[in-house]
């Protein structure tokens, strides 16, 4: 059986992005602030439209924010 | 509590009203229990608890939402809650099929039974439904806060 993770690169793309609050993200995609601290802990693996609505604040490929890892246990 | 989420807040009070409430309306209940009929006192104590807990519910939730900012429940509060209810169904499912066991062992066993053991009183079957949907909504809750705290990884 194959683990799997996904990471993120949410909170640099924050901080890139003017340092935008978890709150103006949330926000701007919909989800509640909680949900965006999830997701920057990777506590939360958030479904492929928030994922895209994401990548599309921040204006880049949604390869750039989130990245997938499978791993062989 | 400064760390927890709308949600969580409101998940906690749910779960503190309905076992303060039920708590208080099972332990006065219980002695009730041999009784025969659902009667009237019986009735009055449930249908008290029933708005007690509606009461206590509003006034904490209006509460709450003067306190903290009310957030409403995106795509991870829904996961969450559907991953609680499947906990709750399986919670209630395991209660109800172990109470009609009993009544049917129990009824079964007085039915052959040379002494007066007298069947399971409809006060009482009623009372154990109930007993088994509390049981039930707890475990909802507990799960959801168990996943808000843990992740859904």
């Amino acid at each position: 059986m194959t683990s799997s993770r996904i990471r993120n690169n949410v909170r640099r793309l924050r901080f890139n992005a003017s340092e935008m609050t978890q709150q103006e993200l949330a926000e701007r995609v919909g989800v509640t602030r909680q949900t965006v601290i999830a997701i920057e802990g990777e506590k939360y693996s958030p479904s492929l439209e928030v994922a895209f609505r994401i990548a599309r604040v921040f204006g880049v490929p949604l390869e750039e924010v989130f990245q997938y890892e499978a791993t062989a246990p | 509590m400064s760390d927890f989420s709308y949600q969580e807040k409101s998940i906690l009070g749910s779960l503190a009203a309905m076992l303060v409430v039920y708590t208080y309306y099972f332990g006065s209940t219980l002695r009730d229990l041999g009784r025969r009929e659902f009667g009237n006192g019986g009735l009055a104590r449930l249908v008290f608890a029933v708005i007690a807990l509606i009461v206590i519910e509003i006034v904490y939730h209006i509460v709450l939402a003067l306190e903290s900012h009310p957030e409403p429940k995106d795509e991870r509060d829904t996961l969450i809650e559907s991953k609680a209810y499947k906990t709750a169904y399986f919670f209630l499912a395991t209660g109800i099929s172990l109470l009609a066991a009993g009544i049917i062992v129990f009824n079964t066993l007085a039915l052959h039974s040379h002494e007066a053991l007298g069947t399971v009183s409809a006060f009482a079957t009623v009372n154990l439904i109930l007993l088994a949907m509390v049981l039930a909504e707890s475990a909802k809750f507990l799960t959801q806060l168990f996943y808000y705290r843990r992740g859904l990884r």
